[in-house]
């Protein structure tokens, strides 16, 4: 990939993100290739390119955003309300991910696994709080709250899915 | 990675899985992980990370056991 094409993949990455900031959903090629003024193929081609370098996760037979981490492109139980809008996460890290990303406060939805229990948590001022207000550090409840890695760092993407 | 009420959901979830449990961490860890993982994610700055970044991130937010291993 020449150097042109190099500045461009890095910029329509950012193009995705601040898209899903904006909108909560990832743009389609369409979009990206309208806002680029490039064509639909060359749109997808970037799209494959960068789902190649990790930067985004593909639905590679439709090339639609799956993941653009810690943004979802499909629902999941895992809801954070930020800015006046609510974003799915991909999972128990990413819904902690989505704040810290956008550097905002924000309240999550959670549904635990096995237990389906909800849960909701706020992130205000940068630190984490359970329901009632109380900071994470010092709530019993919430401290017992646990998010299981499944997979050692060096096999995450093996399959992203399921990690 | 899955949100848990407790050690015993996540042992019952593995056991329904056939899988070996992983590494467990808290919220308010998982918290401190996704500031330094996440931060600086909305910049067009952001082109990836290397190895040696992501063990410092590792090494930052306290995660030292071998499952972090690169």
């Amino acid at each position: 990939m020449n150097s042109q094409n190099e500045e461009l993949i890095w910029q329509v990455r950012h193009f995705v993100y601040l898209h899903i900031a904006e909108t909560t959903r990832p743009p389609s090629v369409d979009e990206t290739a309208t806002h680029f003024s490039i064509s639909t193929e060359e749109a997808s081609e970037l799209y494959k390119e960068l789902h190649n370098r990790h930067a985004l996760f593909l639905d590679v037979d439709k090339v639609a955003i799956r993941m653009a981490n810690p943004f979802s492109g499909i629902p999941t139980d895992f809801k954070v309300h930020a800015n006046g809008k609510t974003y799915f996460a991909n999972c128990a890290w990413d819904m902690l991910g989505i704040p810290a990303a956008l550097h905002c406060d924000a309240v999550i939805d959670a549904v635990c696994t096995e237990s389906n229990e909800s849960v909701q948590l706020e992130v205000k001022d940068g630190q984490i709080y359970a329901q009632g207000g109380v900071p994470a550090a010092e709530d019993g409840g919430l401290s017992k709250l646990l998010v299981h890695f499944p997979l050692p760092f060096a096999r995450w993407y093996d399959d992203l899915v399921f990690t | 990675m899955l949100l848990f009420r407790s050690e015993e959901w996540v042992d019952k979830w593995c056991k329904r899985n056939n899988l070996e449990r992983g590494e467990i961490l808290s919220v308010q860890q998982v918290w401190e992980l996704s500031k330094l993982w996440y931060g600086n994610r909305m910049s067009l700055d952001y082109h990836g990370r290397s190895m040696e970044q992501v063990a410092e991130i590792f090494k930052q937010a306290g995660l030292a056991s071998k499952f972090w291993y690169l």
